[in-house]
């Protein structure tokens, strides 16, 4: 039997931001279902590594692999099978939070009846804002309509950068939902964070992203073996 | 999913934003307006020569504004840093593309209709009798300038200077369009003359085709970072 | 593997040939000249101008040869990813750059005593001047992006746009003509005139081939430069490899 490869596989990853290397040889693996936690502080590189897998930016040298498709030459593999939240915006400001979720999951080849995208937005305590155009949201909204957007994904790698930036305690709930969400259905998560305490005790691993490389986290002990039964899938 | 639905799904969100905010409305047609007057009061009264040069003026003018257009419709993408997520999506790279240039060909064809009837007015050029070739010259004449404006807008989107650098990199590639454009303008309007006008019809069409191959082809690398 | 390449030179030692080759271009280029200035007969219609139309032509075919040429890197490029082949493409945009500089320099000189004007709205001096709009663009736009892959893949994008631009431009060029010098000399495909003696087309072909030697020996020379680039900027970004460490979870 072939074991299914891993949700993430990094050998040698290096990439540039202009002319410096931010991420330098960067080898990692990630195993199907883990949550994953990045942190460091800011400019380290976490965001970039995200974007790699997200296929948004090429490998400068090394590879990236996620579920074991290519993330330049399978991207589009990759990418339905990746959804990210980016630390703010992806939305349309002109546009309502319905419209703007019915866009994304029309994209992602999804058709949602009114209901149920008004019944998205509550899920993340947009309710009564649905109808409003995305420039008038503060931008603890703007993040919930993004976690809106990322739930809806039919991604089965979840890159979530600094999730909890911009939110309040409430909102702050549902990222820590959206975790307990992935950990039951078997979702993996790479989670970019400099403040890492609140989903430590969630992570199977906490890693740090600095001088261009990634590193077990000694703050957080963290053992590598899975916390708790894992849901093997097949495939 | 087809794969025409992600275009005309970016095609419809370009065209609804731009209902809403009116942004590349505002910007490009009291511009492109103002273009036409300036360019009648730059050649004086000689109603002769302002007849002469009616169909020049009112290629330059949208010329003019569709850089604008194609620039605008990008800094929208790029105001909530909605382009990033819209490259993550499982569509084509070149849907995006096709999505972007059927919204900005939508402007420019619309921003003719309107600047068309005015030019006709301001230099004193009534618009003849072969309205349907004249048509048809707008539609690809626009087309060819979306074409070029709406891959090289992708271009300089995240460049340094990129205001600047749009017109400087793309005018080169259209002068065959302007210059056929407003030959068969010419040939239309001023001589009333079919014939004439379809060898740049065709050269417009020609022009058309051929960008359009090229550009959906080599867009995803222009976005790839 | 590349922390071989770290201990040598990225120059890499000069050939023979390369010499060879230099010593051979001159000597056409040269011959050229002598062919061209001394040889060649004034023309029947032209007069003494003919000899500038021996290295006008010769620069503006061999300015369209490199623009080819960087478009087809431009290519091999994005299909491959090779940054040789980025550095080729550029080696060869550069070259037409200066050739159709040159060729500019070369129509605008006729130009002058033929009509009394250094500009025209020649068809192939229009054309040479847009080409050398896109071209400058091309290197606007490299100075413009700091990531060398991203650099190297919209370069090849703008070649091949440039590639693509020249059949129309060429069309508007031609299509365009009003001030066409109808009589004052024959714009066949070589601006010298099949019904004249042959030994003008001889001569002319001769100084195209000089030219193109010469063309050759140039973009040699500037691949070196650009492949010792290429390695010193790996060798700048080569992490140690006590760096490395792997990490499975």
């Amino acid at each position: 039997m072939n074991e299914s490869p891993p949700a993430v596989q990094l050998d040698g990853l290096a990439r540039r931001y202009g002319r410096d290397m931010v991420l330098s040889e960067v080898s990692l693996t990630i195993r199907e279902g883990r949550i994953v936690v990045l942190q460091g502080p800011n400019g380290a590189g976490k965001t970039t590594l995200l974007k790699v897998l997200a296929t948004r930016l090429r490998p400068s040298r090394g590879s990236a692999r996620v579920f074991g498709f290519d993330t330049v030459r399978e991207a589009h593999e990759v990418r339905s099978r990746t959804a990210m939240l980016p630390v703010f915006g992806g939305s349309y400001p002109t546009l309502t939070g319905a419209e703007n979720l019915e866009l994304a999951t029309r994209l992602y080849g999804l058709r949602l009846t009114p209901s149920e995208l008004e019944a998205a937005l509550a899920n993340v305590g947009l309710a009564g804002a649905a109808q409003k155009q995305v420039r008038g949201y503060s931008s603890g909204m703007k993040k919930r309509l993004g976690l809106a957007r990322l739930r809806m994904a039919p991604a089965k790698l979840w890159l979530l950068d600094e999730p909890y930036a911009a939110l309040d305690e409430e909102g702050k709930a549902y990222v820590d939902a959206l975790l307990d969400e992935a950990r039951s259905t078997g979702k993996t998560v790479l989670l970019a964070s400099h403040e890492p305490e609140r989903v430590a005790p969630l992570a199977d691993a906490v890693l740090e992203v600095s001088g261009g490389t990634v590193r077990r986290s000694e703050r957080f002990g963290v053992p590598a073996t899975p916390v708790q039964a894992v849901p093997v899938r097949g495939g | 999913m087809n794969d025409f639905t992600p275009v005309l799904l970016i095609a419809g969100k370009d065209i609804r934003q731009e209902l809403r905010s009116r942004a590349i409305t505002v910007a490009t047609l009291f511009f492109a307006a103002i273009t036409l007057v300036i360019l009648a009061f730059a050649v004086g009264s000689d109603e002769a020569i302002l007849t002469q040069i009616a169909p020049g003026a009112l290629w330059v003018a949208l010329a003019f504004a569709g850089v604008i257009s194609a620039a605008q419709s990008y800094a929208a993408e790029g105001e909530e840093n909605a382009f990033e997520q819209l490259l993550l999506y499982p569509i084509p790279r070149a849907s995006i593309y096709l999505g972007k240039l059927i919204s900005n060909w939508v402007y420019m064809g619309f921003l003719a209709l309107i600047l068309l009837p005015t030019t006709a007015v301001l230099f004193d050029l009534p618009l003849g009798s072969h309205r349907g070739a004249l048509l048809l010259t707008l539609a690809l004449g626009t087309l060819g300038f979306a074409l070029i404006a709406t891959f090289y807008a992708a271009l300089t989107a995240n460049l340094r200077a990129r205001d600047s650098l749009l017109p400087v990199l793309m005018f080169p590639v259209v002068v065959p369009i302007l210059l056929a454009a407003v030959r068969a303008t010419t040939s239309l309007m001023q001589f009333g003359n079919l014939e004439m006008a379809s060898d740049w019809i065709q050269l417009l069409a020609g022009f058309d085709l051929a960008y359009l191959v090229v550009c959906t082809a080599i867009f995803r690398f222009v976005v790839d970072e | 593997m590349s922390s071989d390449r770290t201990t040598t030179h990225p120059l890499r030692p000069r050939p023979l040939w390369l010499n060879l080759l230099a010593a051979a271009s001159l000597l056409l280029v040269g011959a050229g000249f002598y062919l061209g200035l001394v040889v060649s007969p004034p023309d029947v219609n032209q007069g003494e101008l003919i000899r500038i139309m021996y290295a006008h032509v010769s620069a503006a075919w061999v300015c369209f040869l490199a623009v080819i040429i960087a478009a087809v890197y431009g290519m091999l490029y994005l299909w491959k990813g090779r940054p040789m082949d980025d550095v080729r493409g550029t080696a060869h945009a550069e070259l037409a750059t200066i050739f159709a500089g040159l060729t500019i320099i070369g129509g605008m000189t006729y130009s002058k005593p033929t009509l009394n004007t250094f500009w025209t709205w020649d068809a192939k001096l229009t054309l040479t001047a847009l080409l050398f709009a896109l071209l400058v663009g091309y290197f606007v736009v490299r100075g413009l992006i700091d990531d060398r892959d991203r650099r190297a893949r919209v370069s090849a994008v703008v070649a091949i746009i440039v590639l693509a631009s020249l059949p129309f431009n060429w069309m508007a060029a031609e299509w365009f003509r009003t001030l066409h010098p109808a009589k004052s000399f024959d714009v066949s495909a070589s601006g010298v005139s099949d019904s004249a003696d042959p030994i003008f087309r001889w001569i002319l072909l001769f100084n195209v081939f000089a030219v193109a030697v010469t063309y050759v020996w140039f973009s040699i020379e500037r691949i070196r430069i650009g492949r010792a680039q290429v390695g010193l900027e790996e060798q700048r970004e080569t992490t140690p490899v006590t760096m490395r460490e792997a990490i499975d979870v």
